[in-house]
């Protein structure tokens, strides 16, 4: 019994960690995910889009791969692994044995992912798509660079606040790449820096201070929607002429919304966002929020299915010189939202509540 | 309340010491959001406590917490369930989980750890399933049920802390503790709950119905835990079932232990269990007060419970020495 006991503990434990840990993409809410797969033909390659998790950002995504399966002729499957790295290894391992004719893939962690990458490059076509991994045999990337998109995102707090004032980023968690660079962005263009994607400013020094603005401070939650709240509401109270409030990761503004519209100081606190998460439409189009910077997950799905079928048809012209393909961020703000939102529910086929 | 004066010790320290170093800490705004925090850890608390009593434990209060929390928004708004039969349905649900709960370990003689401990995953799991892991929300809408969790009311100015509103949370937290402290203090079951923590062999033996009495603590926690799930989920109005609620049990068994309760049974304080509650939220609003990095949250919070869990020890020992010291000199006078 006792032995029981602790495997059931162990096995508990570790699925809560993963649970907690690797439930999301950084830029995206959750889902109605889990992955699918179309057959267009018998004779088409089969290819395969692993995303690194659940979340509605990678519902997106997976229209645009299932969408460029039709028009490229190809049998897709899409993979989103629900407990983090193991989940995606596993994930990959399966695909490789049944053949697959490649795989693009949102590495979790590319430092410490690197046996698995050259194991999936040894067998098959490997792209990488949404977070690169530069160090493997990747052939190329597809996405968009997080630190210009982290400077568009700044571009909005600016916006928002013309005459200068305080800012306090919110981010789910820091280890992660994309989430640093996009801070760094952030921070260097609303500070008026130059480019570069070496700096980074430890968010443990405290206070940034430009000439008309300062970075207050930059709070993590790991995930936790309750401790996002919970800090964005610490924020309010500490900080009596906050100025403005940014959440880098989706499910963070809809959270510093609620906080803003509980203190009663919509309006008067600044909200700037990153991704479409509908809430954060539907706030700009209120004009409870600026703006957001968005990616464009449908395009991540849609090119990485056609690089990979022309290349299961031995066609290495696709990959483009430097082997990045750059599918940039875009801006949307109160006076193209709608637009946005439109083509977005074009594209996903889904209504969107709250949409006129 | 002798008990748990180290707890309360404790927290007036952290408050005291966080409130000189950020008068910020003690504004109004401030004091409403840290009081609903601690009234809705405190409701989860109090549950556990009542099996913590019995010996017991429940590690599935997280994921009922996450269960309920996502299906409340589920069934109202993707459903269109009229809410009353989605409150119907989540309380009804949380009771049948505490009743399962009591009847696999009175009747098969599960370890009551193991038994929540599949819960954990049950329920994290069947949460995930039911909505595809898709975000769950009110949108908008229910504002008057979403009360309950953020509703104010109007204390009027209070001196040195400005316009001043009571969160309802509170209110509820402190209804549900009174009647929590009479059931366990001042009525036959609480006393049986007690008495069968003890000793439950003792208990069965004196002619108490001791499986009955476990049932009835694991229903009761369930049906807490469902109620804290619907407080939390009104609360964040943005539920994603594969997180929310994680490690709340911890959260809730802790507030349990510091605020007296011993985890071999027999033992316990509604009042402590409330203090222990307010612990971790005061700490973690404290860090971000005095702007300590987010990543060493974590840590303090350890350091500062276990130095506080340390020195009410040291105290208690003292004096329990000084007690018998004294009864010593007393037998000797004699």
């Amino acid at each position: 019994m006792k032995n029981l006991s602790l495997f059931a503990f162990l096995a508990a434990v570790s699925l809560t960690f993963y649970g907690c840990t690797n439930s999301s993409d950084p830029g995206s809410t959750g889902g109605a995910g889990g992955g699918g797969e179309s057959t267009i033909s018998a004779d088409a390659p089969k290819v395969a889009y692993v995303t690194n998790g659940i979340a509605s950002f990678w519902d997106i995504a997976e229209k645009g791969a299932m969408d460029g399966g039709k028009e490229f002729d190809a049998n897709v499957i899409v993979k989103m692994p629900a407990n983090g790295v193991e989940d995606q290894k596993r994930m990959c391992q399966d695909l490789l044995a049944q053949g697959i004719k490649g795989i693009a893939i949102s590495p979790i962690d590319p430092d410490n992912q690197g046996d698995l990458l050259d194991e999936i490059s040894s067998h098959t076509n490997l792209i990488t798509q949404d977070s690169d991994a530069p160090a493997s045999k990747r052939l190329c990337y597809i996405g968009m660079d997080n630190y210009t998109a982290g400077r568009m995102c700044g571009k909005l707090v600016k916006e928002a606040m013309p005459e200068g004032g305080s800012v306090i980023i919110l981010v789910g968690r820091l280890a992660q790449e994309n989430a640093k660079l996009r801070r760094q962005g952030t921070i260097d263009e609303i500070l008026g820096r130059s480019e570069d994607r070496t700096r980074y400013d430890d968010p443990n020094d405290g206070e940034i201070k430009g000439e008309k603005y300062t970075i207050l401070d930059t709070r993590t939650d790991g995930f936790d929607f309750g401790k996002c709240k919970d800090n964005a509401q610490d924020a309010i109270a500490k900080y009596e002429d906050l100025g403005c409030m940014v959440g880098l990761f989706a499910y963070n503004p809809p959270l510093i919304l609620e906080a803003v519209r509980e203190a009663g100081k919509v309006g008067k606190i600044k909200i700037v966002s990153f991704d479409e998460d509908e809430r954060s439409l539907e706030a700009i189009q209120k004009g409870e929020m600026y703006g957001t910077t968005v990616q464009d997950p449908y395009n991540y799905g849609y090119k990485s299915v056609e690089i990979l079928a022309a290349l299961a048809r031995g066609d290495k012209s696709v990959i483009p010189e430097g082997g990045v393909i750059n599918i940039p961020a875009r801006n949307i703000r109160k006076d193209n939202v709608d637009e946005f939102w439109t083509e977005l529910k074009r594209l996903t086929a889904k209504e969107a509540p709250g949409c006129c | 309340m002798k008990k748990n004066l180290g707890i309360l010790g404790l927290f007036l320290v952290v408050f005291i010491a966080t409130a000189f170093a950020n008068p910020d800490f003690v504004n109004a705004y401030n004091l409403e959001n840290l009081i609903r925090r601690a009234s809705l850890y405190g409701i989860i608390g109090i549950g556990v406590s009542l099996v913590i009593i019995t010996s017991g434990i429940d590690l599935s209060i997280g994921s009922m917490i996450g269960l309920v929390g996502t299906m409340l928004p589920y069934l109202l708004i993707e459903h269109g369930a009229s809410l009353f039969t989605g409150l119907l349905a989540v309380v009804a649900l949380s009771a049948s989980i505490g009743l399962i709960h009591g009847l696999l370990i009175t009747r098969l003689k599960l370890q009551p750890f193991v038994v929540t401990l599949c819960g954990l995953l049950i329920y994290r799991g069947c949460a995930r399933w039911m909505t595809g892991d898709s975000v769950q929300g009110f949108k908008g809408n229910y504002d008057s049920l979403r009360y309950l969790a953020i509703g104010k009311i109007p204390l009027g100015t209070l001196p040195g802390i400005g316009e001043f509103n009571l969160p309802v949370p509170f209110l509820l937290m402190t209804g549900l503790a009174i009647v929590a402290a009479i059931f366990l203090n001042k009525t036959i079951y609480g006393r049986y709950l007690l008495a069968l923590g003890r000793n439950e062999q003792a208990a069965r033996y004196s002619g108490i119905n001791t499986d009955r009495m476990v049932v009835l603590a694991y229903v009761l926690c369930s049906l807490v835990a469902g109620f804290g799930g619907i407080l939390f989920a009104l609360d964040s109005n943005s539920i994603q079932p594969d997180n929310f609620g994680s490690f709340y049990e911890l959260y809730a068994i802790a507030a349990a232990v510091l605020g007296g309760c011993s985890l071999r049974g027999g033992q316990g304080s509604i009042f402590g269990v409330v203090i222990g509650a307010a612990i971790l939220p005061l700490l973690r609003n404290s860090i971000n007060l005095l702007g300590m990095p987010t990543t060493l949250e974590f840590a303090i919070i350890g350091v500062v419970i276990l130095a506080g869990v340390i020195v009410d020890e040291v105290v208690k020992r003292m004096a329990a020495k000084r007690r018998a010291a004294l009864a010593a000199k007393q037998a000797s006078g004699s």
